[in-house]
């Protein structure tokens, strides 16, 4: 029992990492109907920026946490500006291609500008964890299990209780009409590609001190985060958090009660079961609709 | 052993003035005629790009000390390097891309046994010497006349690791934890069959693929197992760190002697106080002998950070091949085989160096313990027979 639980605990804390990243590639997805395969490099590039910030220039870590989602705000922005808006009139293909080529540059700029050794970033609570009974309860993972939780119950109310919240949501449903309606629908994509990339900044701030800060860190992250979009349902804000959890449990019971070098094929194996048999996730819309 | 970004900064600085002021040093592959030069595989992308620093700075040092002694054959050394991105097919393209230069007289290859292995048919085909990292033992077994190794191999780590673990700290029931990769999975077959020649038991045999996220299943597998002591195979550093961690959180506090990765650089900033009593089979020790401590300082004078056995291969690769193609006197590839392998007693800032007739340069390891992150050595184990 004492086993089950470490791994349930475990597997809840990195399947909420995986949960913030998809929750970037769901609002992407509603607004403009492709794929964003940087949001990875989003989480790395924040996590980087923490770095500079909080270990090389020993700002405080408020402040430095302040900074790298003000950057990723900006990254965001001009991530639309640069990748998806001079091709949103194509078809979802060259704007996927896009996002690929963005991510190798935003991967290969960051390894340029700081190199390629990694990073250790400190955790925002100086007591690594505690035992509860036979439990080692991660502080880290608390904290990225609790923040994910406020952002989904806070992403829960803005689209559901905000009139920003609806125009957004009336953006990803029907572009066209939206803007007949009179609502900047521009605007509200460039507001969608700046919220994504702070949710990804926050998710790789968050798992920064348990991985490490890497170049790598954003794909790994990203192909996990892309199949719990899968599981959940592309499309759909709860299914992008029930699948990146399902994801992380899975993964981890797997790797221990079946086999740990397959552990990363576990998801994988999910993923292809879901596109074959429930292309649709457990909650979303059917894929082949939005593509 | 604590570095920061701000002495990497001054140290790139350092290397990037030092290329200004000593021009032969590393040149783009365009540039010919009247220098002698040698190809470099390494990752400058991908999870090995950190190793990949390491290894050129050490190949740079060795090649201004050539040059500095005089050149190779009457003409300046020179390095062409390309990228591998740690991947196999990189690997292979970037070998292959080296090969097509007729000029290149000798190659570097890669420290990872995996990337050697995906090479060894160009190498064979292209027949010319290349000197390489990986520790495999299989790849100087492979019958590839121009493999030589330039770090000991695993069947002598395992036997080091498993002799200290039995006999020093008088441990009989293992763990093995190892990549599942060509390295780490022929490095824990060695260590099973040292140990079993040993008499201690193996409780546990767990492999992990690399780039992990999370080794929660594994410690708690080491946990259950009731194993005594922990002997590793790590490929990367990041991986290594994140299971040093979680192994000391989750309680385990069992005698841990790893592979050549537990006492790198990176790895002991990564894993900080998680590494702190563990023991490792480091081919490169600064304090092992003379010229391990003058490596030591001529890598400290540049980089201003230690060195560790991610430099100190290259380094001895780069010296050794000058010396080679100097004693062959030119630059045939069968004459500089020859007096590769022919080298005797030449002595690397990684032990002692006597090639093999199947090319391997050295044969024992030092055994170190991570004293409060400061590497302390213990001892040299060397199983050369000459």
């Amino acid at each position: 029992m004492d086993l089950i639980l470490q791994l349930l605990f475990t597997g809840i804390g990195i399947g909420a990492v995986y949960a913030l990243v998809a929750l970037g590639f769901v609002l992407i997805f509603r607004a403009t109907n492709v794929v964003n395969f940087a949001q990875g490099e989003f989480s790395m590039v924040a996590a980087f920026l923490m770095v500079v910030f909080a270990v090389d220039l020993q700002w405080p870590y408020w402040l430095s946490f302040l900074l790298a989602i003000g950057g990723m705000a900006l990254l965001g922005a001009l991530f639309n500006l640069g990748v998806y808006y001079p091709l949103r009139h194509r078809t979802y293909l060259p704007v996927i291609i896009s996002t690929i080529g963005a991510s190798i540059f935003l991967a290969n700029t960051t390894l340029a500008l700081y190199g390629p050794q990694p990073q250790v970033l400190p955790p925002v609570f100086e007591t690594q964890g505690f035992l509860v009974g036979p439990v080692y309860l991660d502080t880290q993972y608390l904290l990225i299990i609790a923040v994910t939780a406020v952002l989904v119950a806070f992403q829960y109310w803005f689209f559901e209780h905000t009139l920003l919240g609806k125009k957004l949501q009336a953006t990803s449903q029907d572009k066209e009409m939206a803007a007949l309606l009179g609502i900047p629908v521009a605007g509200m994509i460039m507001l969608t590609f700046v919220y994504s990339a702070v949710l990804g900044g926050i998710a790789g701030i968050l798992v920064a001190p348990v991985l490490f800060v890497s170049i790598q860190m954003g794909g790994t992250i990203a192909l996990k985060a892309f199949a719990a979009t899968i599981i959940g349902g592309f499309g759909d804000v709860t299914g992008a958090i029930i699948g990146g959890l399902a994801l992380g449990i899975i993964e981890t019971f797997g790797a221990a009660y079946i086999s740990v070098p397959y552990k990363d094929a576990f998801a994988f194996i999910v993923l292809v079961a879901f596109l074959a048999l429930r292309p649709q996730g457990i909650f979303g819309e059917r894929i082949a609709e939005k593509a | 052993m604590r570095t920061t970004r701000r002495v990497f900064l001054k140290s790139a600085a350092t290397v990037a003035a030092a290329g200004v002021v000593a021009p032969s040093i590393i040149r783009p592959a365009s540039a010919q005629g009247g220098t002698l030069r040698i190809g470099m595989v390494l990752p400058v992308t991908g999870p090995g790009a950190d190793a990949g620093r390491f290894a050129l700075n050490g190949a740079k040092i060795a090649l201004e000390a050539v040059n500095k002694a005089g050149g190779v054959l009457g003409k300046p050394m020179e390095i062409v390097t390309e990228d591998d991105q740690t991947t196999n097919p990189g690997a292979v393209l970037a070998f292959s891309k080296l090969a097509s230069q007729p000029d290149l007289v000798a190659f570097l290859g890669s420290i990872r046994s995996t990337q050697n292995h995906a090479m060894a048919p160009d190498i064979l085909k292209t027949g010319k010497p290349v000197a390489f990292g990986g520790t495999d033992p299989v790849l100087t077994q492979l019958g590839n006349p121009w493999l030589f190794r330039f770090r000991p191999n695993d069947s002598f780590s395992a036997r080091v690791i498993a002799e200290y673990g039995v006999t020093t700290l008088a441990k009989k029931k293992w763990a093995i934890i190892h990549s599942t990769d060509a390295f780490g999975t022929s490095g824990a077959k060695a260590l099973t069959e040292a140990l079993g020649k040993s008499g201690a038991t193996v409780a546990l045999d767990q492999g992990y693929s690399n780039q992990s996220q999370d080794f929660t299943p594994v410690v708690l597998a080491i946990r259950q197992s009731g194993a005594d002591v922990i002997g590793s195979y790590f490929t990367f550093e990041n991986d290594l760190g994140i299971f040093a961690r979680q192994l000391r959180q989750l309680g385990v506090q069992a005698p841990w002697v790893g592979s050549a990765s537990i006492v790198n650089v990176t790895a002991l900033k990564l894993a900080g106080p998680s590494l702190y009593n563990t023991y490792g089979v480091a081919d490169y020790a600064e304090e092992s002998s003379d010229a391990a401590r003058n490596f030591g300082k001529a890598y400290r004078a540049v980089m201003k950070i230690p060195p560790d056995n991610q430099s100190s291969w290259t380094f001895d690769a780069v010296t050794v091949l000058a010396k080679a193609i100097n004693a062959a006197g030119k630059t045939d590839p069968k004459a500089i085989r020859e007096a590769l392998l022919a080298i005797r007693g030449h002595e690397g800032a990684e032990g002692t160096y006597n090639f093999d007739q199947n090319g391997d340069g050295l044969h024992g390891y030092n055994v170190v313990r991570n004293d409060k992150g400061n590497i302390v050595f213990d001892k040299r184990i060397d199983f050369y027979k000459g």
